[in-house]
């Protein structure tokens, strides 16, 4: 059990929603920007910057038990593979992406 | 009403090990369900890259506001969420129940809102192998953007019911007095799920809602 929950106080948290909210607002509104192709890097680098927020804090992440940083590593890892390897194949592919 | 004595189950030394178990046990469990959520989001941008246009054309057909309000409904949630899980472990077992309550609340609101976009999908026909008809100068990889959005969010929304079932069952608990002070792992552990969920929906919801916006 996660002993810091026992004298948390409930402001930083939020705050942290105050945050995750204003960065929703941002994803929509970059929604309405021409941004071409930086659209979807744009929306997916917001969705990582809440997600971080919600890892780090609301599942208190950055807290004890350190050992729960090599499960949620791990994780992280294997979607690196799966996302590098799979890559790997698509960029190689002659004739993709097709448009349409 | 006396408080229960919970104990330690018997291959644990004390209720903080059995706690740090449990707690180790989701995150196991979690990281299974980054790679499972991962692969369908990844699945996404592969259409994304190949049909630009399909895509950008289906996505601006999805109904913004039932996804903003419900990634305003989860991001709330969670604040509930982590809020009672405080109360609990400082031993406020009222403002606990109250903040899982609301916690349950905004969770059964969000499904009825996703209820609501989804027969505005039907009736606006985009249910891939109910009523699908493509629009005049829409191309046919769209249907593909729809087959995600029906993949990606019926699937969440399962996890959804599964996190009310969960929190109602710890909800019962905190009556019962068998989640206190000493041993909150339950509402703990059901609480990572929660925000888990939540996390998966902050991903998915530029992937639905955002593209062809303009």
């Amino acid at each position: 059990m996660n002993v810091e929950a026992k004298e948390a106080k409930s402001l930083p948290f939020i705050i942290a929603w105050l945050v995750l909210l204003i960065l929703a607002g941002l994803s929509v509104f970059s929604a309405f920007q021409r941004l071409d192709v930086w659209a979807p890097i744009v929306e997916f680098g917001v969705a990582a910057c809440q997600a971080l927020i919600v890892f780090l804090l609301f599942m208190r992440l950055k807290g004890p038990p350190s050992l729960k940083w090599v499960f949620a590593g791990a994780g992280f890892f294997w979607l690196l593979f799966l996302y590098g390897l799979s890559m790997t194949d698509y960029a190689t592919r002659r004739g993709w992406p097709t448009g349409g | 009403m006396p408080s229960a004595t919970i104990r330690p189950e018997t291959q644990y030394a004390t209720l903080h090990q059995q706690g740090e178990a449990a707690q180790l046990g989701m995150w196991v469990f979690l990281a299974t369900e980054t790679l499972f959520f991962g692969a369908l989001i990844f699945t996404y941008y592969l259409y994304r890259i190949s049909y630009p246009e399909a895509i950008a054309h289906a996505s601006e057909d999805t109904v913004l506001w039932c996804g903003s309000v419900n990634l305003a409904l989860l991001l709330t949630s969670s604040l509930t969420m982590v809020l009672a899980i405080n109360a609990a472990a400082q031993g406020r077992r009222g403002a606990a129940m109250a903040l899982l309550l609301a916690t349950i609340v905004l969770g059964f609101c969000f499904l009825g809102v996703k209820g609501y976009e989804y027969a505005a999908d039907y009736s606006d026909k985009v249910v891939p192998a109910v009523n699908f008809t493509l629009k005049p100068g829409e191309p046919p990889a769209s249907e593909l953007f729809w087959i995600y959005y029906f993949v990606a969010t019926g699937l969440h929304a399962i996890h959804v019911t599964t996190g009310l079932g969960l929190l109602l069952y710890v909800f019962w608990r905190l009556r019962q007095r068998r989640v206190t002070a000493a041993y909150y792992a339950p509402i703990e552990v059901v609480g990572l799920y929660w925000s888990f969920v939540d996390t998966v929906w902050i991903f998915l919801f530029p992937t639905i809602y955002l593209a062809g916006r303009l």
